[in-house]
């Protein structure tokens, strides 16, 4: 089976997110009343596995192995097959 | 005495520490990523750049290549691994070294010549420089060391901070953080002393034209270490 994989990538909430803190400052110029920003990244990933389980697995691994960094980051992944 | 040299794409640093370990005599070969056979070689230096583009984050491609996985049974067998800058991002990545390296506090990527104490001179890099105060450049975006609360205990308590931030006094103060690292943690060791890594450039502060030799006490730790203990039993 095809499945597409939305990876999010956010550092965790203890660490700080300096280009996050960048975006607030600038989103305080539009005058919103922003009080908090994070920032992440999405990585959409296509992939063959043979059912959904095995498809966890491998974004399970693809987070831990290189897309995020478990002493800074989190993450999750959404799927659906394509 | 031979000193591996990796080189990833992206890597700059490697002709710098070529150049600075041929001013203490030692026997250098750079290496390409997937030329992995590290047994002929007495210790290994993983140099700074731009190892693929900094993709995913500083370091993070790096580790999953051949040279790392080589890198790993070299240094779990007793070798010496210096990493500098884009090195120290990379052995943090491949968990050699605690913790990781975010972005600068202040955002900026800052090109500079920090003061780093050293507070271990334990390790085959850092021989006879314990409290000493060495001057050597910066140039980094990521250099801002972070580790959970946890993790940073240990740090301190069992003395892996190999350098320190500093100002011209030797102390460490918020104002010589140049990029808002927990503790103005610059560099540090593994439990077995035999893994370093640092943000700043011991190779680029080697000759007095290039305007300071401080780093080259580092190499030359390396060298006098390695000339005269017996060969790693490997």
């Amino acid at each position: 089976m095809r499945f597409t994989a939305t990876i999010h990538v956010r550092p965790k909430a203890e660490v700080r997110d300096p280009q996050g803190e960048a975006i607030l400052a600038a989103l305080g110029s539009l005058g919103l009343g922003v009080t908090s920003v994070r920032t992440g990244k999405e990585i959409v990933v296509t992939f063959d596995a043979p059912d959904e389980a095995a498809a966890r697995a491998a974004t399970d691994t693809m987070g831990r192995e290189l897309l995020a960094n478990p002493v800074i980051e989190d993450f999750r992944a959404e799927m659906s097959t394509s | 005495m031979r000193v591996a040299i990796l080189r990833f794409p992206g890597t700059w640093s490697e002709r710098d520490f070529e150049h600075a370990l041929s001013l203490v005599e030692a026997e250098t070969e750079i290496l390409w990523h997937t030329e992995v056979d590290l047994a002929p070689f007495d210790a290994v230096v993983v140099p700074g750049g731009f190892s693929y583009g900094d993709h995913v984050r500083a370091g993070a491609i790096a580790r999953l290549s051949p040279a790392i996985r080589e890198l790993r049974r070299f240094a779990a067998e007793g070798g010496p691994v210096i990493g500098s800058c884009n090195g120290f991002q990379i052995l943090c990545e491949a968990g050699l070294l605690p913790g990781a390296l975010i972005r600068n506090a202040g955002l900026e990527y800052i090109s500079d010549w920090v003061r780093v104490r050293c507070e271990d001179d334990g390790t085959t890099f850092t021989r006879g420089l314990r409290d000493r105060v060495l001057r050597m450049p910066i140039g980094h975006g990521e250099g801002c060391f972070v580790a959970d609360p946890a993790t940073l205990e240990r740090i301190e308590k069992e003395g892996l901070v190999l350098f320190r931030y500093v100002d011209e006094r030797g102390i460490a103060t918020a104002g010589s953080n140049p990029n808002g690292s927990a503790g103005n943690i610059a560099g540090l060791r593994n439990e077995a002393g035999n893994v370093v890594g640092l943000m700043p450039h011991p190779e680029r502060a080697a000759e007095p034209i290039l305007g300071g030799t401080d780093g080259l006490g580092m190499l030359r730790s390396l060298v006098e270490a390695l000339g005269t203990a017996p060969a790693l039993a490997r």
